[in-house]
């Protein structure tokens, strides 16, 4: 994972969850930040999909179980050859 | 492991019954259960009928979706999540008739467990895969969890307005001062704030609404079941309103079959002529009311001119019934006027509509549109829970 996307994803997320991004680690889940709740989930989701310009299937909406976790996954869909 | 939504079947029952105890434990809400049974009890598909209602239930697999293993676990694989869609057809001016579904008991794990909060974004986007045209009802309010998930989808949001009328002032100060709601105080403090306190202020409130117009005579008659007559009012009204649910002979008789004897099917005529409908009943007992009779003008039916006759007659049927509240909720500009016609005061609203984007897409111009939308308690998925 590039240190690149992972910015990006910990930037959306700051904004979405309201804490500052040094306070976002790739470990931050929803059992550590107090506003990720169901609501924000969709609305990280709906965030990525627009600032990457990217469609999530519900299985990687699903696989979004941390800050890393989930940069690992837009990066991969970043990489992917477009179909 | 995989969440996957799919048709609620048989074989997930006591998955879905085992999701609701979850859910019970973790909240301490013990209204939040999901249908325990996979065939809906009300309006259940049947292939033929014009309305009816499905089930869809997230299920947790530990095999992937594909493997040939992943039928056989089924019966082992917590279910994770849960919703319904009551589809059917509304009538939008200038654009046909269109099928649509309501989306409704929609639950999820993340409710208690955050392990699970991408369920209730993907519950929301599997029915809107299903059926973009969806809306929901109700939600109370728009600043629930519901109603913010689906604004952050795109949603319209449009308030329904909310209509009373006190038939026992005694009584009902009573009872709701006991009760002491933020809601009801509301309600009490601006009728104080512009009549004065209690029963007397109530009665003028009332009255002074009633003074503002009369309507004329009509004849208010209990039906066993709808017949032919109701398509003519159907087709006669339907031009007046920009958004509705059919409401032709067919899909009255399924909403509000003979055998379902906790609402009263009203016809009201002139002069021997069907001029309008309305569905009336008492609502099952609720602790925001108290010890309270309250009756509710579910539903109701007229082209724009007879509107005030029709409010009249199920408010004149509910008296007799000795109700002490009545209450309704209606979005159409025509019928907010006859309720305040015949005495009715607004109350402040928990009753919201969202349209999905595409639904909104055909709604429009939605500023102008929405004061003609004609949406009542009969409309989304109220009806079992509420009689």
């Amino acid at each position: 994972m590039t240190d690149s996307t992972f910015e990006q994803v910990r930037s959306v997320a700051s904004d979405i969850f309201g804490v500052p991004a040094n306070k976002i680690t790739a470990a931050s889940s929803p059992q550590t930040l107090e506003n990720w709740d169901s609501i924000q989930h969709l609305s990280l989701v709906l965030a990525l999909e627009e600032k990457f310009s990217l469609q999530l299937s519900p299985e990687e909406i699903e696989q979004m179980k941390s800050i890393g976790e989930t940069a690992h996954l837009i990066e991969s869909k970043l990489q992917a050859p477009p179909r | 492991m995989a969440i996957t939504i799919q048709p609620y079947r048989r074989e997930h029952e006591s998955a879905v019954q085992e999701f609701n105890r979850r859910l019970q434990r973790s909240s301490g809400d013990r209204d939040l259960v999901f249908s325990e049974t996979a065939i809906p009890r009300w309006l259940p598909p049947t292939g033929s009928n014009p309305v009816w209602n499905e089930f869809f239930v997230a299920v947790e697999n530990s095999t992937a979706p594909d493997s040939p293993a992943h039928d056989s676990t089924v019966h082992e694989s917590p279910v994770r999540g849960a919703y319904g869609l009551k589809q059917e057809s509304v009538f939008i001016r200038g654009k046909g008739v269109h099928q649509v579904a309501c989306y409704h008991h929609a639950l999820s794990e993340g409710i208690g467990d955050r392990s699970y909060a991408s369920v209730g974004g993907l519950l929301a986007r599997d029915a809107l895969a299903r059926q973009p045209l969806l809306y929901a009802l109700g939600m109370g309010g728009d600043q629930t969890p519901i109603a913010r998930m689906l604004q952050a989808l795109g949603f319209s949001l449009t308030p329904i307005p909310f209509y009373f009328r006190v038939v026992r002032p005694a009584k009902f100060l009573l009872e709701i001062q006991a009760l002491r709601t933020t809601q009801w105080r509301a309600i009490l403090m601006n009728i104080a704030a512009t009549t004065g306190t209690g029963w007397l202020a109530i009665k003028s409130a009332q009255f002074a609404s009633r003074l503002r117009g009369r309507s004329g005579d009509f004849v208010a008659e209990e039906i066993v079941e709808f017949s032919e007559w109701a398509d003519d009012l159907w087709n006669h009204a339907k031009d007046a309103v920009s958004l509705a649910a059919v409401r032709d002979t067919n899909t009255l008789r399924l909403l509000y079959p003979v055998h379902v004897g906790s609402v009263k099917r009203l016809r009201v005529s002139r002069n021997g002529a069907a001029i309008g409908w309305a569905i009336v009943g008492e609502r099952r007992k609720d602790s925001k009311f108290g010890r309270m009779r309250v009756g509710s003008i579910v539903d109701c039916w007229a082209s724009p001119e007879n509107a005030a006759m029709v409010v009249k007659a199920a408010s004149q049927a509910l008296e007799k019934d000795g109700v002490d509240l009545i209450v309704s909720n209606q979005s159409h500009r025509v019928w907010c006027r006859a309720f305040e016609v015949a005495g009715f005061l607004k109350g402040p609203s928990t009753f919201v509509f969202a349209a999905s984007k595409k639904l909104t897409e055909l709604l429009q111009p939605i500023e102008q549109n929405r004061e003609l939308f004609h949406i009542t308690r009969a409309d989304g998925d109220g009806l079992p829970a509420n009689f």
